[in-house]
């Protein structure tokens, strides 16, 4: 539900005229959501950003998502190819 | 760059069919609302140059901040203003539908707020936005999100000439 709660802010965001980008980890609920761009990582709920004391990871997850903001030229959700515990 | 796979929404559609059967069967309050129009706005000014906010979805509050409200059916659509300048420390998480251990270790697993004062110091983003937005994202009936929560935060935002926004769920 979180995902959803996200969805409806993030269109009102883009709607009020700010560009914006979220992480997800249900990807089918944020397609429902159409929200304007999304990256989908397999993490468990709870560790959006990666593993706790993983600063390295968690930056590497913030660039990826203003890549995607400067890339994108169309809504999108894409898949990280990261794993849980063996990220990289 | 990292190489990324793009999603077919029409992979996904049967999954989410199921999740919105079995959330109405657990929560009698429970309604399907689903974003209509698709909105999609491009950057404005280069990111070297625009301000940038972060929505926490987790539960994040400040110690000093009424909790969220997690033991009704209902949920709780309020949020929380986060000052830029917060002591980490003092951030909470109050969710009970995820598990928030390793929020409570690092909570920028959650709020990446001190990774993104990195990226201003980089000079990859411009600013930081002086408020940020906790939310608690457990709300089986969306309407008062929709209709209260996102115009307030969109509102809040645009008030601190906000270019990007970067949500984080839980």
């Amino acid at each position: 539900m979180c995902h959803r709660s996200v969805g409806l802010v993030q269109s009102e965001l883009e709607a009020a005229g700010m560009s914006t980008v979220s992480v997800c980890l249900r990807p089918d609920i944020s397609l429902a959501m159409k929200v304007p761009r999304a990256i989908y990582l397999r993490f468990p709920l709870g560790n959006p950003m990666g593993e706790p004391g993983r600063a390295d990871q968690q930056s590497r997850i913030l660039e990826d998502l203003f890549d995607l903001l400067e890339t994108a030229d169309e809504p999108q959700v894409v898949e990280l190819p990261y794993r849980w515990r063996r990220w990289l | 760059m990292t190489d990324v796979r793009r999603l077919d929404p029409a992979e996904l559609g049967a999954k989410y069919e199921q999740w919105i059967e079995l959330i109405s069967k657990n929560h009698h309050a429970s309604n399907p609302r689903v974003v209509e129009r698709q909105q999609f706005t491009p950057l404005r000014r280069p990111l070297s140059e625009s301000r940038v906010a972060l929505v926490g979805s987790a539960g994040v509050h400040l110690v000093d901040q009424p909790p969220f409200h997690v033991e009704t059916v209902a949920g709780d659509p309020t949020y929380r203003l986060l000052p830029d300048d917060l002591d980490m420390s003092t951030l909470r998480f109050t969710h009970t539908h995820y598990d928030t251990a390793s929020a409570q270790k690092d909570p920028n697993v959650v709020f990446p707020l001190d990774r993104l004062h990195e990226a201003v110091a980089a000079g990859r983003i411009g600013s930081a936005s002086r408020v940020h937005i906790g939310m608690m994202g457990f709300n089986p009936d969306p309407t008062p999100i929709a209709e209260e929560t996102a115009p307030a935060v969109a509102a809040v935002l645009e008030t601190e000439d906000v270019d990007v926004v970067v949500l984080v769920p839980g």
